[in-house]
């Protein structure tokens, strides 16, 4: 009755095409190249038959088995002669300066055995940039032996040829120019003089990467000093930056533990902070009050806000600005990221006016670290196309890719006959030099600097050099006949107590103030522009700053804290703008953030296939790019990555719309919180009334009426009664985005680089990440208001705002006490201590990775590669001179296990071994986790909870503490404290 | 018969007779052993035993060659002698760069003991004699006993067996070959499954057994025991000399690692004692090697490029696992020896303990806190004792057994 049914593979099939029958005959779709193989004469010429093939395959496995039981020989080489201060497995720390022209810090090296592997904070806070400029040291990409025309020479032949052709040029009466950054070092700046003295026609030029003239020139003009004032931003209670990002990498200096001192809620007393940016900042982000402009308004606001401060009409934007303002005079700050004299003048005009000087702004004790001259840079340029240099020495500057010029800097040096750099790279500056010297890094240098009015900090070797280098300074003595750099430090400060300084890391001298004449200068008026292009506008990010580190790869994977992508630059874009030009951003599937591409055209300069990222918070019709990006010759990890937009220059910009896509790399996917109470904020106003405000519990209805989730466990307690219990507090209000902590964690805990790809991948080794969340236009409460239906709601709440409240949110293993991954572990390779830490324990671990799926703050990371050795990840780790900066007491992690952040147990075990070889308590300050350590404002506060004494006790009974996602009852040994905005 | 038999398997037979023997001995190296101490103490910063010449000349035969009254004056003050004149004396200082010997000021009775010393240089072979029988009777291991019970139990067989067939003859009845009885009753044995069974899962226990314990020794390197690049003897200077551990372990203290001396620490001592007692020059010279000093000149080598030596590691702790020498040594108070075995007997040193996480957690459930006297601990003792009331206060109690204590 029935029939075999007969099924077809298509139409093809039905219609006997003859393809399909040849096709059911073969095996395999392609011929395999048998032929290709048996063809081989050598191999049939052999006589190993298929036997003999098999009885080597058993040999070699027996034997490979039988080597495996075999323990290698280690071998155990002790010093010859040891130093003295060393112990192995004991950590040396060493006070010293960092500054590369860029960044500066007074800082704090931990070695081991001889090697620099980590850097800590001594009078400053390091940035994430210097931070990482450990890993920078062991960078195998640095010069390793003097070049003469790109060749590799030895400096005694370097050294002869500079010499004889400096006499030569002396002869001739011939002009030697030095183009340095700024020098800061007073004992370098008497170098260059004895210099100059010595070859006579020599001129010094200073110039910085992200110039300052503007303000320099200003304060010349208005007050006779040609220098940065120093800011107190502890002092001011009014707070107004006109795209001056002073949190993040404005003038490179420490401000952000001042910043945060005057905003203490609990004091009831907040400093008030405008923002008034176009591209939005880590400054931006943090203000109380962000207002957009396009840069081109600064100057017209500038006015409007001046002339409103005598009584006249303010614009309806800065209205409230000008009432702070005059009620907080004497107590507040204004700053502008402008270059323009005229438009810094007018500020200083302003904080004149406001009665600043000497109260919160100091220009009688200035700072030093910018003191760049634009002036003298185009001059030199100028005069090198001139062919009127004869001889140009480079240090610590690429102006090659700096300058928005570069290309008469380039055409300019083909006409100076003796070209030297002396330089970490062979750069873009220097591979265009006659002779490219390598320089020490700072942390195999002697030397000095002098940031600011009588403060000095010393610079010691950490290391022995690890290439054929010589710092400049050594070089500047051995061109002029003379030598030892070391000495001539030490002879330069005789009259300090050099021991106690070097080792302190720095010192003061009692210098008198400076005079400062009362302000006079004349002030321009600005009217408010009415551009209706659109601006392009460059900016710094918190990874890259001007680029000098770009070979760094924890730099590189360091994601941006508020676009949150890493390993790029590209056009930043508000909605509405992308809107106008048709530009999107959208996720493919597995969730990787894909955008459009454009032409930008900015001063006559194109740059084609830039892509654009829709980054809420830019000011409408204005787009941004970071600088740092797009180096040529910066090394295997920084080169060819994005675009240089210091060659742009800000200005009006033409954008057109390409076909195509490009990918991001970004490690935060959402950007909203949906309604929920991940970061839980409240005003000061409403603090003040109810410190509980804002951080109320969630509850469940049970039986005995609401409880909150501690109260409905199934959960058995852990008994931490006795011993240590440690706990972390990270309090949201100061909390500014930085980043620090991120590299300091990396740095101390052996975190791996996985790359671009990997990171679109969504496989971040990041144990600590910062969250960074925008507020939606849509809540809750308005959708019941106005009646939006669920769907549109949560829709709508996926968008951010056009000008969105920011806040930051640093997220690592929450170290539950009720822990969720601990109880799917199947190996038992994550467990719980008594002193309320979870530990994970990579040997045992089988990397099923239920525990990552299981926990509900996703901060377990899965090692889906060796990133060890392995050529397919080519950064550090890869490298027998990037290794070098592994923390001995960490294990590198192999593929195929779960890592996370375990509240560096490594350093806690220290500081409780410690105090129990020297019979006495642990103190408070020495349990430290590394990001806590690294914290410039003390947002991160690690502790024993049960030690009576210590801070994070009180924190913990903190009114304002919340635990993350506190209804899934995990009990978290993490917490956190309710961020708060001074504003109504 | 029975009865002298039993008296030399007692122990006390032995000790009686050991005692003897050493008593014979140390009537004799009474005065010597004093005048070896003396020696030690006093000389070997500058002398030795042999001809070679360190900072003074080597002393063999000295009492032979000069006069002994002579000797104690040169001894107490030679720059007394040397002013008097004395033909020796000044020509001694004159051959050793006139560096002038250290005044001792002996007396009599120490003088004799050191002449004796010095006439008769110390007997190696007496030590060895009385420790040869000690080491015999100790070392019987366990595989020897068992062949001892196996082979009287063959004999029990063979008896039996001879007794049974010699019963059997009587009886006019067949005799068997003691094969043939063995294997029938082996037989007889099997013929009862219940028996079989047991015999079946007897083996498989002792093979699963054996195939455990083989895959659990995997890694593990008890007694591992490499040679050295320099034939250092733990014994001659741990041992012998009782240099404490930390003289050259300096780091065990304070530290993770207990780590090994570098060369300098060796030349400490080696700089002027440059004769050894087992390899004489030969091991020495390759500290000298290391460091560029020329033993004859006692000079270090100018501008002479230094070769570290490069021991070969006994002890590898995986490095998932982090260990730390001081917790162990300066915190829990524990002796080198009790993981590291009787290192001051070890000519060459070799792996006593495990080291495998079994070894570790074993000892960290045994053994108590070192609580008292320690501030860190004064507060945390005093809750533990409520809570643990009357149990020892063992390292697993304070968190020990945790897995993030070692491995992170």
């Amino acid at each position: 009755m029935t029939k075999a049914k007969k099924y077809w593979k298509g139409l093809a099939e039905i219609n006997n095409n003859p393809l399909v029958e040849k096709l059911k005959q073969n095996e395999f779709t392609e011929e395999i190249p048998v032929d290709e193989f048996l063809g081989d004469k050598e191999i049939s010429a052999t006589s190993t038959s298929r036997r003999d093939f098999l009885k080597f395959l058993g040999f070699s496995t027996a034997a490979a088995t039988l080597a495996a039981c075999e323990a290698p020989i280690i071998k155990s080489i002790p010093y010859v002669v040891k130093p003295d201060e060393i112990i192995p497995g004991i950590a040396n720390y060493y006070a010293t300066t960092m500054y590369d022209g860029h960044d500066y810090a007074s800082v704090l090296v931990k070695n081991r055995e001889g090697r620099p592997i980590k850097i800590d904070a001594n009078k400053s806070a390091p940035n994430a940039r210097v931070q990482a400029s450990i890993l920078s040291l062991y960078d195998s990409s640095r010069l390793k032996n003097p070049l003469i025309n790109n060749t590799e020479s030895d400096w005694n032949t370097a050294d002869s040829q500079i010499i004889s052709q400096l006499n030569k040029i002396k002869q001739q009466n011939g002009k030697i120019a030095i183009l340095t950054s700024t020098v800061i070092s007073p004992s370098t700046k008497k170098l260059i003089q004895n210099f100059t003295s010595f070859y006579k026609n020599v001129s010094h030029v200073e110039m910085d990467s992200i110039s300052y003239d503007g303000m320099l020139e200003a304060n010349h003009l208005a007050f006779g000093v040609r220098a940065l004032p120093n800011y107190s931003f502890d002092k001011a209670d009014v707070v107004v930056s006109f795209g001056a990002d002073f949190l993040g990498n404005w003038l490179n200096c420490d401000y952000a533990s001042d910043y945060t001192s005057n905003r203490n809620p609990e004091s009831g007393e907040m400093s008030k902070h405008y923002q008034i940016e176009s591209a939005l900042s880590l400054s931006g982000s943090n203000a109380d009050e962000r207002i957009q402009i396009k840069p081109s308004e600064q100057s017209g606001l500038l006015t409007n806000l001046y002339n409103a401060l005598s009584g006249s009409k303010a614009d309806s934007r800065i209205l409230k600005i000008v009432g702070d303002l005059l009620s907080s005079k004497g107590k507040s700050i204004v700053i502008s990221n402008s270059n323009d004299v005229k438009v810094q003048t007018l500020v200083n005009a302003i904080n004149d006016k406001l009665g600043n000087y000497e109260n919160t702004i100091t220009l009688t004790r200035p700072s030093y670290l910018k003191q760049g001259n634009d002036k003298d840079v185009a001059t030199l340029i100028k005069d090198m196309n001139n062919g009127n240099i004869s001889a140009l020495f480079t240090h610590n500057v690429n102006p090659a890719y700096t300058l928005q010029d570069s290309v008469s800097f380039v055409k300019g040096l083909s006409k100076v006959s003796l070209k030297v750099s002396t330089s970490l790279y062979n750069d873009e500056s220097a591979s265009k030099m006659t002779y490219v010297l390598p320089d020490h890094h700072y942390l195999e240098s002697w030397g000095d600097a002098n940031p600011s009015h009588g403060e000095y900090t010393l610079m010691q070797p950490t290391i022995a050099p690890l290439f054929n280098s010589r710092q400049f300074q050594e070089s500047l003595m051995v061109w002029i006949g003379t030598s030892d750099y070391h000495n001539y430090l030490q002879s330069f400060y005789k009259d300090i107590d050099w021991n106690k300084s070097v080792h302190d890391g720095y010192f003061t001298k009692n210098t008198k103030d400076l005079k400062v004449s009362s302000f006079k200068s004349k002030i321009e008026s600005f009217n408010l522009s009415k551009n209706t292009q659109i601006e392009f506008e460059m900016y710094e990010k918190i990874s890259m700053g001007d680029g000098n580190q770009s070979n760094n790869p924890w730099l590189q994977e360091l994601p941006d804290p508020i676009s949150r992508a890493c390993w790029d630059n590209y056009l930043a874009m508000s909605a509405p703008t992308a809107r106008k030009i048709g530009v999107t951003n959208w996720n493919v599937s597995n969730g990787a953030l894909n955008g459009s591409l454009v032409n930008i055209t900015v001063n006559n300069k194109t740059y084609k296939n830039v892509p654009v990222m829709i980054q809420p918070g830019q000011a409408v019709d204005t787009v941004s790019m970071a600088v740092g990006y797009g180096r040529e010759s910066a090394g295997k990890c920084g080169n060819g990555i994005g675009f240089n937009a210091f060659t742009l220059g800000n200005g009006d910009a033409k954008i057109e719309l390409l076909e195509g896509e490009y990918e991001f790399a970004a490690t935060q996917l959402h950007h909203t919180m949906m309604g929920r109470e991940i970061i839980k904020e409240t005003t000061l106003a409403d603090f003040i009334k109810d410190p509980q405000s804002g951080n109320h519990k969630e509850t469940y209805s049970t039986h005995k009426g609401k409880q909150p989730a501690d109260m409905v466990t199934l959960w058995d307690e852990h008994d931490h009664s006795t011993g240590h219990f440690w706990n972390m507090s990270i309090d949201l209000t100061s909390c500014l985005g930085c980043s620090s902590c991120v590299i300091s964690c990396h740095a101390e805990n052996n975190v791996p680089v996985v790359g671009k790809e990997e990171i679109r991948k969504s496989r971040d080794m990041h144990w600590l990440r910062i969250d960074r969340y925008f507020s939606s236009d849509m809540t809750k409460e308005l959708s019941a208001k106005e009646k939006v239906s669920p769907i549109d709601m949560y829709s709508e709440m996926e968008e951010p705002s056009v000008n969105p409240e920011v806040a930051f949110q640093p997220v690592m293993c929450q170290h539950c006490n009720h822990a969720p991954c601990e109880t799917v572990c199947p190996v038992a390779a994550t467990s719980h201590s008594a002193e309320g830490l979870n530990h994970m324990a990579y040997n045992r671990c089988v990397g099923t990775r239920y525990c990552a799926n299981n926990c509900p703050y996703k901060v377990r990371r899965f090692n889906w590669f060796q990133y060890s050795d392995n050529d397919k990840f080519d950064f550090n780790m890869n490298d027998d001179y990037g290794k070098m900066v592994l923390n001995p007491d960490v294990v590198v992690r192999s593929r195929g296990v779960i890592e996370k952040c375990s509240m560096c147990i490594q350093k806690i075990q220290k500081v409780k071994l410690d105090a129990k070889k020297s019979g006495k308590r642990v103190k408070d300050e020495d349990a430290q986790t590394a990001c806590s350590s690294a914290c410039p404002t003390n947002a991160i506060v690690f502790g024993d909870v049960n030690d009576d004494k210590h801070k994070v006790q009180a924190l913990k009974k903190d009114p304002r503490a919340y635990k993350l996602l506190e209804h899934l009852n995990t009990d978290p040994s993490v917490f956190y404290q309710t961020k708060i905005r001074n504003k109504a | 018969m029975n009865i002298i038999k039993d008296m030399i398997q007692t122990k006390y037979f032995k000790k009686y007779f050991l005692l003897t023997i050493l008593f014979t001995f140390s009537i004799k190296a009474f005065s010597q052993e004093d005048g070896a101490k003396i020696f030690k103490q006093n000389c070997t910063a500058c002398h030795v035993l042999g001809e070679t010449k360190l900072i003074g000349p080597g002393l063999k035969g000295i009492t032979e060659k000069r006069d002994k009254e002579w000797l104690k004056k040169w001894i107490n003050n030679s720059s007394e002698l040397i002013a008097s004149g004395d033909a020796d004396a000044i020509a001694i200082f004159e051959e050793y760069n006139k560096v002038a010997m250290t005044n001792f000021y002996f007396s009599d009775e120490e003088f004799e003991a050191l002449f004796a010393y010095l006439d008769a240089p110390p007997v190696e072979e007496a030590v060895v004699a009385t420790q040869a029988p000690v080491i015999a009777e100790e070392k019987m291991s366990t595989s020897t006993q068992l062949m001892i019970v196996a082979l009287i139990l063959l004999i029990f067989i063979f008896i039996l067996t001879s007794v049974k067939n010699s019963l059997k003859e009587s009886l006019g009845q067949e005799t068997e070959s003691v094969t043939e009885a063995v294997k029938s009753n082996i037989l007889l044995f099997l013929s009862n499954t219940f028996n079989k069974l047991f015999v079946v899962l007897f083996l498989a226990i002792i093979i699963l057994k054996f195939v455990y314990d083989a895959m659990m020794g995997v890694g593990v390197t008890t007694n591992y025991q490499p040679e050295q690049p320099i034939a250092f003897s733990h014994k001659i200077h741990a041992g012998d000399n009782g240099i404490d551990c930390n003289y050259c372990h300096v780091s065990a203290r304070k530290s993770k690692h207990s780590s090994i001396p570098s060369a300098n620490v060796c030349m400490n001592c080696h700089a002027s004692i440059v004769e050894g007692s087992i390899a004489g020059t030969t091991e020495l010279q390759k500290i000298y090697d290391a460091v560029g000093y020329d033993p004859d000149s006692r000079t270090y080598i100018e501008g002479y490029e230094q070769k570290p030596i490069e021991w070969v590691r006994i002890h590898n702790l995986p490095d998932l696992s982090y260990f730390n020498h001081s917790q162990h040594v300066t915190v829990g108070q524990l002796e080198c020896q009790e993981c590291h075995g009787a290192i001051e007997e070890m000519d060459v040193v070799k792996q006593h303990s495990e080291l495998t996480m079994g070894w570790c957690i074993e000892c960290h459930r045994e053994t108590e806190v070192k609580m008292e006297g320690n501030d860190y601990y004064t507060s945390m003792h005093e809750k533990m004792k409520q809570k643990y009331a009357g149990e020892k206060i063992t390292v697993d109690k304070i968190g020990g057994l945790e897995c993030g204590k070692c491995h992170y």
